[in-house]
């Protein structure tokens, strides 16, 4: 069978960075074929390639439909060409309709210029019958739960006579059964002939729906197996591309006096309860780490303690053994010597358009100023110099100290954000997420400095959602559970179960 | 990207607003040649400060993603006011000034607390300010004309823009500034990396145009007082945003907001301190246009605030913030006065001025936005 969709041989640059380096695979009709790949080995780059959101000329070798080499444009090209994608980001307007988004772009005419509104709800309504949805046709989008929305969005992109559907991440945030509804229709989709891309961090599920995988690693596709005649071991073993030895190269410290203590914290926001009776210490040269579920109030944690959410309506946070807050600024933390590195460091780390040397000295502007406060004068010469010395030690891979920062791969962005908050020289660093969205020299990069810090002197409380990296990076673990403390663990005792276990609001257990 | 080519994508960029301001002078030298006159260009100069002088206090609002309508009608209502403590009440012109200065402070601090730490937008804030501070300049002037000084004498606010310095002192200070500015330079160009081709070009041209300028005001009656006054307030706002952490704050805030908080900018008291900076800043607008006009009248001021935006916005300043810098807006003002100026001498009808600069205004920005996209 020939394939709908090929891509030969494909290299993507951008300023700095090669994203691609060699990318080929085939997608033959009627077929699932997922992506795997640890963050960063190019899967977005490569569906942003396919869909003509880079377009024809940006990028080296070549893509073909059906045989022809094809030259996107734009999206929209791609979309007549019959290839469809649906993102992690939704992209469906709140405020609408589920058959005005449907049609959304594309809405029929009659007269050649005046809405067909029947025509719209009749064939919205169509579409989801075919797929047995029970979603009413003029129900508005923002009344909907994230599953339902994403079954629209697949309606849209299948109302366009779409032949290739790229689905980028689509369960990240579904539920089980949601996950299971969802499998079926594409799997329906599938009996219709239509080719599926599937992009899952999800070995359970690529391995319960797709028919080939291929794997990405480093911008470059390693191997396409036949998911009847492999394993997860071997596509974990392709994905990471080495036996690594040390995943998690914890060094513990010297542990020192105490350095923040946290007790019985109670906070609220908009009206309701979001933290209960929280209390742990973190002590110089010591990883506290806090896991928890999605929505158990971790980053909430961080960021409250920071001064950036919620109202405290109990407990009391000590820093250095003087009170913090309630209701300081973030700058008044920094000041004191806490600073946060945020787990969304495009939203709350970075602006993206101004150079890595402007957000690198952002937090720490007065103390390369000569005068008072802000509107002492800026030692152009002290700044740079110190940028350079953050630049080389955390081994930023960027053309300069001028690049923009937006133009850098996630992995040398969050070196930016970090260069930012050491350069405060805190006591305590919260990083919420520090490796989220990097790839795995990076993360190592990132681990290693955690053991730099606690080596100095420093104490840091790490957020994350993934149980191997805290169980292997902490030196004591704080479960959360809905708001409240699910226990605490030492690094030696912590074992999975005992720690989903404290995640789902089990027996406490004191170490 | 290379950097070669990244280079002249700048290029092409800085020297676009020079080269549509050539062409403006040419095309108004071409049709009148009183363009060109020593006379005419030091009325040109004095027109240009008071834009560019209102402009950049207007760039250090928008920087942070705010506006300020308000200020044309501030214009007039702060001239207006002080005009009044001297004509009416006998103040001398020295404290009038000062209690303006003042008052305008203290207005624009409120309208910036109430934006800033009330969150309501700035655009209706200031939009509310225009008609308020519209009613209370006529009020004020109860729809008269107040000139700045009693019985027609001389006093330090009708000198505003009648004073002209002696053309040995426009010399001695010419000089002065030269010598600094390439002290400056040679401090920048000693840094490692540093550019020096382009720091001596740069510094040589302006060199030539200070030289120039002077030259061309000594032949009519000297350099003007506003162009000294836009000199200092040209000065001290590059040095706040490029040299203050105040200023990176303004970028930070415009570039992403929620990032800047996290950060542990101080953003509530920088925006609000932007506004405070406008405040004294349509004060010293509003001393200067309506000592140029001679006295307080109802029309005084307005449109200014639009032609403010539109210096910052021709000079490649973002609306949304976080983008523009302050020598764009000075060519922005530059090509926003020169134009009305030249539509004046040409003896343009006010309603096809008033589409001439639309126009412009609309052009600029759609071939900035065409400029930066390639």
């Amino acid at each position: 069978m020939a394939p709908v969709l090929s891509a030969e041989n494909l290299v993507k640059r951008f300023p700095g960075v090669v994203a691609l380096k060699g990318v080929s695979f085939d997608l033959l009709p009627g077929e699932i074929h997922a992506l795997c790949g640890e963050n960063g080995a190019g899967k977005s780059t490569l569906i942003k390639t396919l869909s003509g959101i880079h377009p024809a000329g940006s990028y080296e070798g070549r893509i073909r439909v059906r045989g022809e080499v094809a030259s996107f444009a734009n999206s929209k090209d791609a979309e007549r060409a019959g290839i469809g994608v649906i993102y992690q980001e939704l992209a469906l307007v709140p405020e609408m309709t589920v058959a005005e988004n449907i049609f959304l772009g594309n809405e029929p005419r009659s007269f050649g210029w005046s809405i067909d509104w029947d025509r719209i709800s009749r064939e919205s309504q169509q579409l989801l019958d075919r797929f047995g949805l029970a979603i009413p046709t003029d129900a508005v989008v923002r009344d909907l739960g994230v599953g339902h929305r994403q079954l629209v969005e697949i309606a849209k992109a299948l109302s366009k006579q779409t032949q290739v559907l790229i689905l980028d991440e689509p369960t990240a945030a579904l539920t089980e059964q949601e996950v299971e509804v969802l499998l079926d229709i594409l799997r329906d989709l599938r009996q219709r002939g239509i080719a599926l891309v599937y992009i899952s961090h999800k070995l359970d599920e690529v391995f319960a729906i797709a028919d080939r995988i291929t794997v990405l690693r480093d911008g470059q596709s390693i191997v396409t197996l036949e998911t009847a005649a492999t394993t997860k071991n071997e596509v974990i073993r392709h994905m990471v591309g080495r036996p690594i030895e040390n995943l998690f190269p914890r060094r513990p410290g010297k542990v020192g006096e105490t350095r923040l203590v946290v007790e019985n914290l109670t906070v609220t926001e908009g009206g309701h309860t979001r933290l209960e009776g929280i209390s742990f210490e973190v002590r110089a040269g010591e990883v506290l780490g806090i896991g928890g579920l999605m929505g158990a109030g971790r980053s909430e944690l961080l960021m409250h303690i920071f001064g950036a959410y919620g109202r405290r309506t109990g407990g009391r946070v000590l820093l250095d053994g003087r009170p913090l807050g309630p209701g300081q600024s973030p700058t008044e933390s920094i000041r004191r010597g806490l600073v946060l590195v945020s787990e969304d460091r495009k939203r709350y780390g970075l602006v993206l358009d101004l150079s890595i040397g402007f957000n690198m000295a952002l937090s720490s502007l007065e103390d390369v100023a000569v005068g008072p406060g802000s509107f002492g004068l800026i030692d152009d010469d002290r700044e740079r110099r110190r940028n350079e010395e953050f630049f080389q030690s955390l081994r930023v891979k960027a053309p300069g100290l001028e690049t923009p920062v937006g133009t850098l791969s996630g992995g040398n962005q969050q070196k930016v954000v970090l260069a930012k908050a050491l350069m405060t020289r805190p006591a305590v660093i919260f990083l919420d997420e520090p490796t989220r969205g990097i790839d795995v020299g990076a993360k190592l990069e990132v681990y290693e400095l955690m053991n730099r810090l606690t080596d100095a002197g420093q104490a840091v409380v790490l957020v994350s959602s993934e149980l191997p990296e805290l169980m292997g990076m902490s030196d004591r673990i704080l479960m959360l559970a809905e708001g409240r403390s699910g226990g605490t663990f030492l690094r030696s005792e912590a074992t999975q179960e005992k720690l989903l276990a404290a995640a789902m609001g089990g027996e406490p257990v004191t170490p | 990207m290379s950097e070669a080519s990244s280079r002249s994508s700048i290029n092409v960029r800085t020297l676009a607003m020079p080269a549509a301001l050539l062409v403006i002078g040419l095309f108004f030298a071409l049709k009148s040649p009183e363009f060109l006159s020593a006379r005419n260009l030091s009325m040109l100069a004095i027109e240009v400060s008071i834009t560019a002088v209102l402009a950049l206090g207007m760039f250090l609002v928008i920087l942070p993603g705010h506006i300020d309508l308000s200020a044309g009608s501030g214009v007039g209502l702060i001239g207006g006011l002080s005009a009044v403590l001297i004509f009416e009440y006998g103040w001398p012109a020295p404290v009038a000034l000062l209690a303006g200065l003042v008052a305008a402070a203290l207005i624009w601090l409120g309208m910036g607390t109430i934006i800033v730490r009330e969150r309501v937008p700035a655009f209706i804030i200031t939009l509310g300010g225009l008609l308020v501070f519209r009613g209370l300049h006529w009020l004020v002037i109860h729809n008269a004309t107040i000139p700045v000084s009693r019985g027609g004498e001389a006093n330090l606010y009708s000198l505003l823009t009648t004073y002209y310095l002696p053309p040995v002192a426009g010399w001695v200070l010419a000089a002065v500034i030269i010598l600094l500015m390439a002290m400056a330079a040679w401090r920048r160009s000693r840094r490692p990396g540093a550019d020096r081709e382009r720091i001596f070009l740069q510094t040589f041209v302006v060199a030539q145009l200070i030289v120039l300028f002077v030259l061309v005001c000594n032949a009519y009656r000297g350099v003007p007082l506003p162009a000294l006054i836009l000199a200092a307030v040209t000065f001290t706002i590059f040095t706040i945003t490029r040299q203050t952490p105040f200023g990176r704050y303004l970028y930070a805030i415009g570039g992403n907001e929620e990032a800047a908080v996290v950060s542990g900018v101080p953003v509530a008291k920088v925006s609000i301190g932007a506004f405070l900076i406008m405040g004294i800043i349509v004060a010293i607008t509003g001393f200067l246009q309506t000592a140029y006009a001679g006295s307080s009248t109802t029309t005084v001021g307005t449109l200014m605030e639009l032609d403010a935006v539109a210096a910052c916005v021709i000079g490649g300043t973002s609306l949304k913030g976080g983008r523009g810098t302050v020598f764009g807006v000075l060519m922005g003002a530059l090509i926003m006065a020169a134009l009305l100026n030249g539509m004046t001498l040409l003896a343009v009808s006010p309603e096809t001025k008033y589409v001439a600069r639309g126009l412009v205004l609309g052009l600029a920005v759609w071939a900035d936005v065409r400029l930066s996209r390639k």
